[in-house]
């Protein structure tokens, strides 16, 4: 191949990859073009061949440079926000579907209208200490120590939280805001008397759903082994996996009253390890499951 | 996660494109709304940014009618392909019943395949799933500019780096011009609602 052919052939590669909007592969491909003109004797003097390529070059370096610049996360429309909202909240309880939904729209960097969101939400006394944790992520991200540290000062005033969550979220709201640079100043938790607090009580009510869990066993053949279960059911913090029949070794270790003392659980907003009891065993008598093993876990609800 | 409404006899399942920045995921869906109007029943949703790069997602909700007596929706999605947005790409992967994974046939692609089928193993087992037992078929994308003198990876090589251990199928495409499209999502959809055959026993 002739050397300007080389050249027709490479410029051909690197315009293809340039429309495609592979601009670092455009980029090398120019470059690579440039060092095999520099090595031919006659191509070398054609100077406006070199200058349309050093203009491609400096082209597709401005193209690079805007995209860097390109926010990573910008605010969306109403209409796609209440979208992502929509698509991104699987639970079937309402509680966890509309936290779900503001978490993505965390997640998708909407964080002044997660914000929002999560406000509504705590008003409501939905998962406070989620809610709260979420709202701080947001703060976080948001770059805004002070707004996040006013906040916990006005949720130390209220009834949202007990002693023990507000010490929790104090320690979680530090540590967010330090690994983000911050030296926060956050206001102490004073022990008060444990009053029946509105959240407390919608706490009880609401628990996160679970679509999965990973049982480390104990006892039994299996002892030491970990393993995983969809989640069937749910009511509140009681759970219903099924074992296929061939692992019934499996069943016959998890009798009711079983303690489980670890207990990973999957939901669509976070992953967390808890403990258990097993509260019932059922084997299924009739359908396509007909000898598959149903069991109820208590998950402990702090 | 699959939705199966056993009253209704509806099921509604997530099938997820994926693959690196620029190989075409996008082009797929553009095309299956233009070519299956009639199985699409609203407005592809696209957050581009500059130079139509997916920022976020692109969804693409479609009714397959009546399979089995049960009506059938699905929802395509694609994830952005840029390595900045792996935590977007985690987000859209949430609740996913079958894997489209679109690689770029250029050889100049050959490792950003790699990498985003690494991404992709990595992101479903944070999900919980695993990529040897998702339904998933490949698409190996751009066939066309090779035509063009283009240096394209020929089908054996990509076969060897991406689905070797994996052996699912695969369909060469070009999206660009509607070839392999259909065929690709025809045997993902199969694959998918099959699979949740096991699980949700739709059928019955």
């Amino acid at each position: 191949m002739s050397e300007k052919d080389l050249i027709r052939r490479l410029l051909k590669e690197a315009d293809l990859y340039r429309t495609q909007g592979l601009l670092s592969d455009a980029k090398t491909k120019y470059v690579q073009i440039l060092n095999v003109i520099g090595k031919s004797e006659t191509l070398a003097k054609n100077k406006q061949l070199i200058a349309g390529v050093r203009s491609k070059i400096r082209a597709v370096d401005k193209s690079l440079n805007e995209l860097r610049d390109t926010p990573e996360k910008p605010e969306l429309s109403e209409d796609l926000q209440d979208l992502i909202k929509k698509l991104f909240s699987f639970s079937q309880t309402k509680e966890a579907a509309a936290i779900e939904g503001a978490v993505a729209l965390a997640k998708f960097g909407q964080y002044e209208q997660a914000l929002k969101e999560f406000h509504r939400l705590l008003e409501q006394g939905i998962l406070p200490v989620v809610t709260a944790k979420n709202m701080i992520k947001c703060y976080a991200a948001l770059k805004t120590p002070e707004a996040a540290v006013a906040q916990f000062a006005k949720w130390t005033t209220r009834d949202f939280f007990s002693t023990e969550d507000l010490k929790y979220i104090r320690t979680f709201l530090k540590t967010s805001l330090e690994k983000e640079g911050f030296k926060p100043d956050i206001p102490e938790v004073e022990t008060k008397p444990s009053l029946p607090s509105r959240a407390k009580k919608k706490k009880e009510e609401v628990f996160l759903e679970i679509s999965a869990i990973s049982i480390h066993l104990q006892g039994g053949p299996m002892a030491g082994q970990t393993m995983d279960f969809d989640v069937h059911f749910q009511s509140a913090n009681t759970v219903t996996i099924l074992i296929p029949s061939v692992q019934k070794n499996v069943a016959d270790t998890l009798v009711p009253g079983t303690r489980l003392q670890d207990i990973q659980c999957y939901s669509p907003i976070t992953v967390f390890r808890s403990t258990g009891t097993v509260s019932g065993t059922a084997k299924i008598k009739q359908g396509p499951r007909q000898g598959d093993y149903t069991l109820d876990i208590t998950i402990d609800a702090d | 996660m699959a939705i199966f409404n056993a009253k209704e006899r509806i099921i509604e399942c997530k099938l997820v494109y994926y693959g690196p920045g620029r190989c075409g995921k996008t082009t797929n869906l553009e095309y299956i709304f233009k070519a299956f109007r009639k199985q699409t029943n609203s407005e592809m949703v696209s957050i581009n940014t500059m130079g139509d790069r997916t920022l976020f997602f692109d969804f693409l909700p479609m009714g397959l009618g009546k399979i089995r007596g049960c009506d059938v929706k699905v929802q395509l999605y694609t994830v952005p392909g840029q390595s900045r947005y792996r935590s977007t790409r985690k987000m859209v992967l949430k609740g996913v019943d079958g894997v489209v994974f679109v690689a770029d046939s250029l050889d100049v692609r050959r490792k950003a395949n790699l990498l985003s089928l690494k991404d992709l193993a990595e992101n479903l087992k944070e999900e919980g799933k695993s990529i040897f037992n998702i339904p998933l078929v490949m698409q190996y994308n751009k066939r066309d500019l090779e035509r063009q003198g283009i240096p394209v990876l020929p089908l054996e090589t990509l076969e060897q780096d991406l689905n070797s251990k994996l052996k699912v199928p695969y369909h060469p495409a070009s999206a660009l011009k509607g070839e392999g499209v259909g065929s690709t999502l025809k045997e993902a959809l199969l694959i998918t609602l099959r699979h949740l055959q096991k699980e949700l026993h739709w059928t019955k």
